[in-house]
């Protein structure tokens, strides 16, 4: 049987080849197949049925023939066949393997439409994260479209021939609906392919199995838009009363619209928010017809999976989901149409911010990498070393020859600038992946995020050394030790301290997205937090040293030059970085004595943990961070050990007898302090020097919402004070029950703040 | 199969008998009627044979030929056969319990 297919197809092929090997390949690949062919045939089928019987009936309970290398465990994972909850293929007595339902039967408009609106809430679900088998495969239009068994057809009859549409019903199924349903797997294929050819985390975020169908192959996207446009006309002219034609237009339109944005063809996600408000309000002209709906076509499937309930929402709820959906593609362009895109920190800043909407759908993370990273270019427009290099200049050769890219023309091997674009370019090549994933991680799930940044500490480690080296051999050229040597230490060179900041910066993150995704107990946010500071500490003595070369750079730069403007913006977003970086240092510092204090006075407890040591405890919350070498290059990093050292001090500079823990209240005090003025100097950078060009709503939000978090911290302290006073023996706070204590996130997703409440008397 | 398997075998014989069996494509054919075929794994005293890689066979027109008809033939092709079309599906790794096991064939 496959002979003869195999046969025709390499032959044509071989035909237009002019080399006769390939000519001979093929002969040999058709022997080849022929011989399997017959081997195939040549295989018998024996009835075993009563030796193996009698030969299983002599093991003893409990035995077991098996393969050595398949194992119990695996055993446990396969299907139970003829149990109902297990066997998809299952048919309970009095059942029928089919629905019973001819997709091919004319249906009234009303109908239609409720195949329709139905179809949309699978899509989105589908969209949203579940398989397919368990929602627009559900529905019996789209089976039949699908069924292996139409594969010469794309037509809901079975018998090729079909009978002439006679009536407005049979007109509504099949150029109509069938329009609808062929354009729904179309998109969806679309969905698929943009969502695949992405990073994203199989099942986590997205289901991409087929079970075994193909999504209409033979028809392309254009086709499946020419049906839609048919269905549009035969609409617009069939007189069909009562506000049902209009409302079948809507969905068809809002169809085609998807089909035509999703393959690259037109925007239109604008007009979809009004499609789908429209179809909203003409949902109740549609007369319920469930029977086009049915799981049994789980048995049909190829899948390893038990049955599984479809995934019912009403329209209302497809409605805000599939607005939401098209909010978040208009954002994604939005976000990336600016000329911020230039800007590595602009950038930055709007991948953070598309990322911080309520968690998009797959969907839209997958359309914004899409936009940011085909052909190595963001929007197609800046390649990504190009990004690279103004993230570099910005940073730490604002001034520097090194940074103006006409260096990478020269071709004179003498030339040092030759020598130095070169070493240059190698440094590139080594960063450009790591770098562009600080972009790429932000589009992943929240954990994800976090657990990748976490990954990538010790790859930003690695890349700390490569810097180093490369910094050493452009010290060796004349062009840049002038200015090299003037402003960086030895051993703080321009591509060391960017790969520092980077890695302090990913550090920082880790940290945060430990407390947004709510991975710290409540007896280890002291710690956490106090880790959180002593990173921004670090971050801050980066910056600083930062600083202090591009200063050194300023000053040989002639004024009014087009460098000296360099040296000015990059000043200015230096110091804003700094700024920010000093505003997470304080509130951390802040938080992390509060939480000592609330651990000090039991108000939290520890849980009872019988076989937890602390230094075990310690390997398992800092894990991360323990494997960070401290060599010479990571030599400014905390250890993650401090925080006991950190605790004694803080003990030490108590003084006074009468007054419990005072001087903590005094430090917290003076951290909230430090915090409010980093965060006032903060609020007066311009979006251009702060490098948050097409954000600034979400840069302003932030600000107030950690000034609010500041606010909510003191509160929490003077209620800790009142407490203290009205309880405290004096040299030692005991809250503990009489105090309640809740952890809340409500005012920014990276600060927990605690709520003190004094406990009702009973 | 170099095992002949006369009923009065010992409990050894049965165990080499079984081994022999392991890995072989089983056809198995379920009291509703469906043929699963896939790579014998595991089985026991109650006959429940764990099949993997196992594809899941039915006929589509319910009640259409005899149980005992299945070809090798119109199982590989999909095809239509003298007992009506088969329907496949893949289903992966399955335990059929051996109370609804009614024939069981080994393809050499």
């Amino acid at each position: 049987m496959p002979v003869n297919e195999a046969g025709e197809g390499p032959s044509t092929t071989a035909a237009s080849e002019t080399d006769k090997h390939a000519g001979l390949g093929h002969a040999n690949a058709i022997t080849r197949l022929q011989q399997e062919a017959m081997a195939f045939r040549r295989r018998t089928l024996r009835n075993i049925t009563t030796d193996f019987t009698v030969a299983a009936k002599q093991l003893q309970p409990g035995e077991l023939v098996k393969d050595e290398f398949f194992t119990l465990f695996e055993a446990v994972g396969a299907l139970e066949i003829m149990d109902p909850k297990m066997d998809s293929g299952y048919i309970p007595p009095g059942d029928t393997l089919d629905p019973d339902f001819d997709p091919s039967v004319g249906l009234e408009a009303g109908e239609v439409i409720w195949i329709m609106d139905q179809l949309l809430c699978l899509e989105i679900t589908w969209l949203e994260g579940h398989p397919l088998s368990q929602t627009v495969y559900t529905s019996l239009h789209i089976n039949r479209l699908l069924s292996p068994d139409q594969r010469h057809s794309d037509s809901f009859h079975i018998n090729p021939g079909p009978p002439p549409l006679r009536t407005n019903q049979d007109t509504l199924v099949h150029t109509v609906l069938r329009a609808y349903c062929i354009g729904m797997i179309k998109s969806s294929q679309l969905a698929l392919h943009l969502i695949q050819s992405q990073t994203y985390f199989e099942e986590e975020d997205f289901v991409t199995h087929l079970f075994g169908r193909e999504l209409l192959p033979k028809i392309d996207s254009s086709a499946a838009a020419d049906s839609l446009l048919e269905a549009i006309c035969w609409l617009e002219t069939c007189g069909i009363a009562g506000g049902l034609c209009p409302a079948l237009l809507q969905r068809c339109k809002f169809c085609l619209d998807l089909l035509r944005t999703l393959a690259g063809d037109a925007q239109r996600w604008q007009d979809m928010l009004l499609d789908l408000d429209q179809i909203k309000d003409s949902h109740h002209l549609g007369s319920p017809i469930p029977d086009a709906f049915s799981e049994k076509v789980q048995r049909q499937l190829a899948t390893s999976t038990p049955p599984r309930p479809t995934i019912q929402i009403s329209l209302d709820a497809a409605h805000s989901k599939w607005t939401k959906l098209c909010q978040e593609m208009l954002s994604a362009y939005e976000l990336t149409d600016s000329d911020a895109i230039d800007n590595s920190h602009c950038l930055e800043r709007a991948v953070w911010a598309f990322a911080y909407r309520t968690q998009p759908e797959t969907l839209a993370r997958a359309q914004m990498q899409d936009l940011l990273f085909s052909n190595h270019a963001v929007r197609g427009q800046m390649p990504h070393y190009d990004l690279m290099l103004t993230d570099l200049k910005s940073l730490v050769l604002a001034g520097d020859p090194l940074s103006n890219p006409e260096i990478f023309q020269i071709e004179l091997p003498t030339d040092p600038r030759h020598a130095c674009s070169a070493l240059l370019r190698e440094f590139m090549e080594k960063a450009i992946e790591e770098f562009m994933a600080l972009y790429r991680m932000v589009y992943q799930n929240r954990c994800r995020i976090r657990r990748l940044f976490t990954q990538s500490i010790g790859i930003w480690d690695e890349l700390q050394r490569e810097a180093d080296a490369i910094d050493d051999g452009l010290r060796q050229y004349p062009l840049s030790s002038q200015v090299l040597n003037s402003g960086y230490a030895r051993t703080n060179g321009p591509l060391l301290s960017w790969a520092r900041y980077h890695t302090s910066q990913v550090l920082v993150w880790t940290v945060q997205l430990g407390f947004e995704t709510e991975i710290y107990l409540p007896d280890e946010l002291s710690k956490m937090y106090w880790y959180l500071s002593a990173l921004c500490t670090y971050r801050n003595l980066v910056i600083e040293s930062m600083l202090r070369a591009l200063l050194e750079r300023k000053r040989r730069v002639r004024g009014g030059s087009r460098d000296a403007a360099d040296c000015v913006a990059s000043q200015q977003l230096l110091m804003s970085l700094l700024d920010a970086s000093k505003v997470t240092e304080s509130l951390a510092a802040a938080l992390w004595k509060f939480y000592y204090l609330l651990g000090q006075t039991g108000i939290i407890k520890s849980p009872k943990r019988e076989f937890a040591k602390p230094d075990l405890l310690h390997e398992a919350r800092m894990k991360s961070y323990l494997n960070v070498p401290a060599g010479f290059v990571t030599i400014d990093l905390p250890p993650a050990d401090g925080y006991e050292s950190a605790v004694e001090a803080l003990e030490q500079h108590q003084t006074g007898s009468h007054s419990m823990k005072t001087t903590t209240f005094q430090a917290i005090d003076e951290d909230l302090k430090a915090a409010k003025s980093s965060l006032a100097a903060l609020k007066k950078y311009t979006p251009e020097q702060g490098g948050y060009v097409g954000t600034e709503a979400e840069w302003k939000k932030e600000i107030k919402q950690i000034e609010t978090t500041c606010v909510a911290v003191a509160v929490g302290l003077s209620t800790l004070k009142r407490l203290g006073e009205k309880y405290g023996d004096g040299q030692r706070l005991g809250l503990q029950g009489l105090v309640e204590c809740a952890l809340e996130r409500k005012y920014h997703v990276w600060w927990v703040i605690p709520q003190l409440k004094e406990k009702a008397a009973k | 199969m170099s095992n002949p398997a006369p009923t009065t075998q010992s409990p050894d014989q049965s165990i080499a008998y079984l081994d022999s069996l392991l890995n072989k494509t089983l056809h198995l054919h379920t009291s509703d009627g469906r043929v699963f075929v896939g790579q014998m794994k595991c089985t026991d005293n109650e006959l429940n044979i764990i099949l993997s890689m196992t594809y899941e066979y039915r006929r589509s027109v319910a009640g259409g030929g005899v149980v005992g008809s299945t070809t090798l033939e119109n199982l590989a092709g999909n095809a239509v056969g003298e007992g009506g079309a088969m329907k496949k599906r893949f289903v992966g790794l399955v335990v059929v319990p051996g109370r609804f096991v009614e024939r069981i064939d080994v393809e050499e």
